[in-house]
């Protein structure tokens, strides 16, 4: 009998399952990793993988951080689009941290551009 | 994931919480199943066992959230920041947090000399150690309701054995030998069927969470689970020769088989710290692929 329930709990288990998804990962932004730019860009875009919270962002040029107006009270997206103070030619760092909204877990990282 | 510092401590009190609240857990669930194996003596010290390990795992869950808030910001002052806090237990951490708080707290009535209060100590136990189930990577999937419930079933069974370890310890220090084999009698009969559980709901989440075998070894997920794997089959292995070498020699009333047992135990404990290390790791640094 209770082998019988086991093996009913693992098959109902294994055919309930449905598509798996990860941590949010940054899939994409803009400017990209690594952009050589001639212009000075007047937002910054993050696509994640999956819907989550931007809980920091950091641009940093020549170890000093410039400040970005952050809303950390927006809704978890897959996007998020922030307006950009007036940037000067140099080598920028973007520091990122989100919140996923499904699994709960935070993910960090940090991408490169800069503006000749 | 860029992975720092603060990343390995957050993974490292998750570590701690695992084995407080388990250790707990397991504990009250001996009390409730092995009570007349133990002597007045022993019962208090496992008795105190729980009060430290309920502290233990409340602090160290506490401590994970701060460490998690300071990694956002990779500074000191973001583990009090209000902002990175709400977000972490809004995304299903408080929830956990909160189950696992109230069953840490439950599983204190365990001290009451009162039959019916100390019992309730097993609703505390399977609260919070099912805690766990409430965050985390089977939240990805869709539907996740059967994932929960397996996960639940899991943890509760990590439980019932890792937490048995210690009490067991406790009774094997002592020199009554045949107390000692009674004891490793009834855990390992109570055991087979736990562990088949633990098994089959493992190998189940498994298989959802890491669709595909080519992605187990190309992913650090999947390596990880690697590691975790292997411990559990090593613990397997020293289980599987307690009860099936060293209890028969217990209840023989083989001196030797006394001390060896001890020392098994001692080894049983290592690798499931070894386990729940990984799997802080696994649930912590890495996600499924």
């Amino acid at each position: 009998m209770l082998k019988n329930s086991l093996l009913a709990l693992v098959v109902c288990g294994v055919i309930a399952a449905g598509p798996c998804m990860a941590h949010a990962k940054l899939q994409s932004s803009s400017p990209a990793n690594n952009a050589h730019l001639t212009e000075a860009p007047k937002t910054l875009t993050l696509n994640f993988s999956e819907a989550a919270k931007l809980a920091m962002l950091k641009l940093v040029r020549d170890g000093k951080e410039i400040a970005v107006p952050l809303d950390k009270d927006a809704k978890a997206g897959q996007t998020f689009t922030l307006t950009l103070p007036t940037l000067t030619p140099g080598n920028y760092t973007v520091q990122w941290a989100a919140v996923a909204a499904d699994d709960g877990h935070v993910t960090k990282g940090s991408f490169a551009f800069s503006i000749a | 994931m860029e992975i720092g510092g603060w990343d390995i401590a957050a993974a490292l009190a998750k570590a701690v919480t695992y084995a407080a609240t388990f250790g707990a857990a397991g504990a009250v669930l001996f009390l409730l199943y092995g009570r007349a194996l133990l002597r007045d003596r022993q019962r208090t010290l496992v008795r105190r066992l729980i009060g430290i390990l309920v502290g233990a795992a409340a602090a160290a869950g506490i401590l994970r959230i701060l460490l998690l808030a300071g990694s956002m910001s990779g500074e000191f002052a973001g583990m009090f920041d209000r902002t990175f806090a709400s977000m972490i237990l809004a995304a299903g951490e408080g929830r956990s947090t909160g189950v696992r708080m109230a069953g840490l707290a439950v599983m204190l009535f365990a001290f009451s000399m009162n039959p019916v209060l100390s019992r309730s100590a097993g609703l505390g136990a399977i609260a919070a150690s099912t805690s766990f189930a409430w965050v985390g990577h089977i939240h990805g999937l869709v539907p996740n309701t059967a994932a929960a419930l397996l996960l639940s079933l899991h943890l509760l069974c990590v439980a019932f054995w890792l937490g048995a370890l210690p009490p067991l310890l406790i009774i094997a220090a002592g020199t009554n030998l045949s107390q000692t084999a009674a004891a490793a009698a009834r855990f390992g009969k109570l055991a087979l069927r736990v562990v088949a559980l633990l098994l089959a709901a493992g190998a189940s989440l498994l298989l959802m969470l890491i669709g595909h075998a080519a992605q187990f070894w190309s992913s650090d997920y999947g390596r990880m689970m690697a590691i975790k794997l292997l411990a559990v089959a090593a613990l397997l292995g020293a289980a599987a020769w307690n009860k099936l070498h060293l209890t028969p020699r217990l209840l023989k009333g083989d001196a030797r088989a006394g001390q060896m047992f001890r020392r098994s135990l001692l080894v049983e404990m290592s690798i499931g710290a070894l386990i729940l290390l990984t799997t802080a790791a696994l649930t912590t640094l890495t996600g499924p692929p």
